[in-house]
């Protein structure tokens, strides 16, 4: 009997070692890239790793999307996957997925922020050779700066998200307060209106232990002057101006025109508290708008207006938003390269984008469609103003997680109190190098 | 008094599978009995093949491959993993790392804390119980909801409550004290409504537990405890509780397995903050596996865990068996 167990014991090892090798295979990227480039003739299908876009008139956008793709390729058939629509908890299940060299799904949509370490993992394809001429002139800067990494584009442009100041027209006129062009007059805005005990709080934002917070320190420092990394990715956080974007995050909480509870809200709870009525100001991303003006959804529908965030007083300028959205990548394991790359294309193409910007409630990520007929007839300022604004893109590392965690960890500290702003400026610093490094966890 | 638990039955290489005496020559009259066990043990082997191999699909190979992951170089090439040469740096990476040693901590302290409350409290529900009738019934399937709640939605109704802008249990301390706690936002009491949600949660079932072993316990040693002059507080330590030990370490045990595990209750109520006060061994894996994409080392995090766990129930076992030994020996 020992003989066998022994032998079951090598039959399970050398199963586990079979398993082991058959996800080893790699791949020649030339091959990848000769077959991406060639849309198929023959029938073809196509799997789409998609969270659920807001909707501005109720239908499901992504089947829009399909079916025209469909109408324009009747050979190729695309069948949706849906994902979670946030980003950590999408990356979580999409990397696993990919990582086992899965061939599905054929494309997959992915925040922003994911070419670099998804490229330097080789999860996705890089399509820089698979694009048109100029294709890039399309788009904004900011876009292609976060989809570049090592000289390779990872991901092809789908919508974005901008930030903006949402505020309370009714409450503004009602005590003849004009907009604020610095954080400084929001402040004192802000204590006026609460003073009057008209509303709880002055401004809401997102401070939790997130990617969300990361974002709100990005614009800070942003409007600040300040850089997290140096034009070689090195850190660069540090000095007077990002010491003046700390201090200000925790002067919101001190002087109670934030709540302390910020600090663990992501963009969900703050857009709760703005649409229920408690808050003068709103920072978020501009799908707010839609839920904010939905009148069965919010008590402050048709009281409400979104500019761009304002800036510090003394530097000039107005304030950034972060290059937020999602763009679609291509699984290099796709078994149809080609109609996945060309249905990649056709999500950034001009239809789409039309499209995105009648049905969806999301900026799309073409410039000219942000003025045309479809976005002026939707109305919703964050389109229509998406042009105009400053955007600033967060730091481009295949280490952005714990860079992201570097920022995100001191920042939050900051706000409760517990760190003055030069300790986490100093914090975040060290931790950024660490990051950088590849030694953080 | 004699002990529960379940004793090791040690066979001696003389003793055949049904613990008869084997012996070098076949008994008179029976044809050729080897050949009837191997018969047998092949039947068995065949039998049992189909589940054994699906326990092999579903826990020794991904405990292989998480073992070997957490001792190689992992790259992620096109075409899925690569595997490269062995190293010892993931572990290394982890064990001077400041940040496995505070979500180390935490999961101790949160551990500690949440069973012995639970074992506590789970015991004196059970205890009610016992005395109760036709009422019991009832009251158990009441005290079992929570238990029957999924983690995640149990967890995302708690942060609900305990949310700083619109939850009750902030309103009702207003109301209470004049003062509104920020509960998730802060170390101290986010860690506390994490104990609180769990030991909720998981009471009815130590109860349930206990309960079981109430039941089991003979009239006739309350009895004798009575005619020796007992009361019942000296009854509850002296007999009841030696009485039960055997199914309060096994739930003890499993209480120990799930609430080192904890991941569900940080990831919905906190994300791990405020910082990294509320980040437990398993979110802190998640984040270096699936977040950072570091499969060695999100992997070196799983078997340090798995060795850590396994260690601490080996710990009790052995204290709570020589326990249960020398009481048995008195």
């Amino acid at each position: 009997m020992s003989l066998r167990r022994r032998t079951l014991l090598t039959g399970a090892l050398g199963a586990a070692a079979a398993g082991l090798l058959t996800g080893c295979g790699g791949k020649d990227l030339d091959d990848l890239l000769t077959r991406a480039a060639a849309v198929p003739r023959g029938p073809a299908r196509l799997t789409w790793w998609v969270s659920e876009i807001p909707s501005r008139r109720g239908g499901i956008v992504a089947d829009l999307i399909i079916k025209a793709f469909e109408r324009r390729h009747p050979r190729i058939s695309v069948s949706k996957i849906n994902a979670l629509s946030t980003s950590d908890g999408n990356r979580s299940a999409i990397a696993t997925q990919l990582a086992g060299g899965s061939p599905q799904p054929d494309v997959y949509l992915g925040d922003t922020t994911w070419p670099a370490q998804f490229g330097d993992s080789s999860l996705a394809l890089p399509v820089e050779r698979l694009l048109p001429d100029g294709f890039w002139d399309a788009y904004p800067a900011a876009l292609r700066t976060g989809s570049t990494h090592g000289g390779q584009v990872y991901a092809v442009p789908f919508f974005t998200d901008s930030a903006y100041l949402f505020y309370r027209k009714d409450l503004l006129a009602k005590h003849g307060l004009r907009l604020p062009r610095s954080w400084e007059e929001l402040l004192h805005t802000s204590r006026t209106v609460q003073r009057a005990g008209d509303v709880e709080a002055g401004f809401l934002w997102q401070a939790a232990v997130t990617e969300s917070l990361t974002a709100n320190v990005t614009e800070f420092l942003a409007d600040a002057g300040a850089a997290v990394l140096d034009g070689r990715g090195r850190a660069a956080l540090g000095g007077a101006a990002a010491e003046r974007a700390f201090s200000l995050m925790a002067e919101f909480t001190g002087s109670g025109v934030t709540p302390g509870t910020v600090a663990t809200y992501e963009e969900s709870d703050s857009q709760d508290a703005f649409t229920g009525g408690r808050g003068l100001f709103l920072r978020n991303w501009s799908y707010a708008w839609v839920n904010a003006s939905a009148p069965g959804v919010s008590h402050v529908a048709g009281r409400i207006g979104a500019v761009p965030r304002p800036g510090f007083e003394g530097t000039g300028r107005s304030g950034v938003s972060c290059a937020g959205g999602w763009s679609n990548f291509v699984n290099p394991s796709s078994q149809a390269l080609g109609a996945a790359m060309e249905f990649a294309r056709f999500c950034a193409g001009e239809e789409v984008q039309r499209l995105l910007a009648r049905e969806a409630g999301v900026v799309p990520a073409m410039t000219s469609v942000l003025t045309g007929p479809e976005a002026r007839a939707a109305g919703d300022p964050t389109v229509l103003r998406a042009a105009d604004l400053r955007l600033v893109a967060r730091p481009v590392t295949p280490y952005y997680p714990q860079v992201s965690k570097a920022l995100y960890t001191p920042a939050n500290a900051v706000v409760r109190g517990d760190l003055s702003p030069a300790d986490g400026v100093r914090e975040a610093r060290e931790g950024l190098r660490t990051a950088l490094e590849g030694k953080a966890l | 008094m004699s002990s529960a638990l379940p004793t090791r039955t040690s066979k001696t290489p003389a003793e055949g599978g049904d613990g008869r005496a084997r012996t070098g020559a076949p008994p008179p009259g029976s044809a050729r009995p080897g050949s009837v066990a191997r018969r047998r043990a092949r039947a068995g082997w065949f039998f049992a093949s189909p589940a054994l191999l699906v326990v092999a699909a579903v826990t020794v190979f991904p405990v292989l491959f998480s073992l070997v992951l957490s001792f190689c170089e992992v790259r992620l090439d096109y075409g899925g993993l690569r595997l490269g040469s062995p190293t010892l740096g993931h572990y290394e990476a982890l064990l001077t790392h400041p940040e496995w040693y505070r979500a180390l901590a935490f999961t101790l302290g949160f551990t500690v804390v949440s069973v012995f409350a639970e074992l506590v409290l789970g015991t004196l529900v059970a205890l009610v119980l016992e005395r109760l009738g036709a009422a019991r019934g009832w009251i158990l399937a009441l005290l079992l909801l929570p238990w029957a709640l999924i983690n995640v939605i149990a967890a995302q109704l708690w942060s609900y409550l305990f949310n700083g802008t619109y939850g009750a249990v902030g309103w009702l301390c207003e109301q209470l004290f004049g003062t509104q706690p920020d509960i998730l936002g802060e170390p101290v009491p986010a860690m506390a409504a994490m104990v609180v949600v769990d030991v909720w949660k998981t009471t009815p079932f130590v109860a349930i537990v206990v309960l079981a072993g109430l039941m089991l316990i003979p009239g006739d040693v309350y009895e004798a405890a009575e005619i020796d002059g007992a009361g019942p507080w000296t009854t509850f330590w002296k007999v009841t509780l030696p009485q039960l030990r055997p199914i309060v370490a096994i739930a003890v045990l499993f209480r120990i397995l799930q609430a080192f595990g904890i991941f569900d209750l940080p990831f919905v109520l906190t994300q791990g903050g405020p910082g990294t006060a509320t980040q437990s061994v398993a979110i802190l894996g998640y984040r270096i596996l699936f977040q950072n994409l570091d499969f060695g080392g999100g992997a070196a995090v799983a078997v340090t865990t798995a060795v850590i766990v396994m260690g601490c129930c080996l710990l009790f076992l052995r204290v709570f068996r020589a326990h249960v030994d020398e009481e048995g020996r008195a």
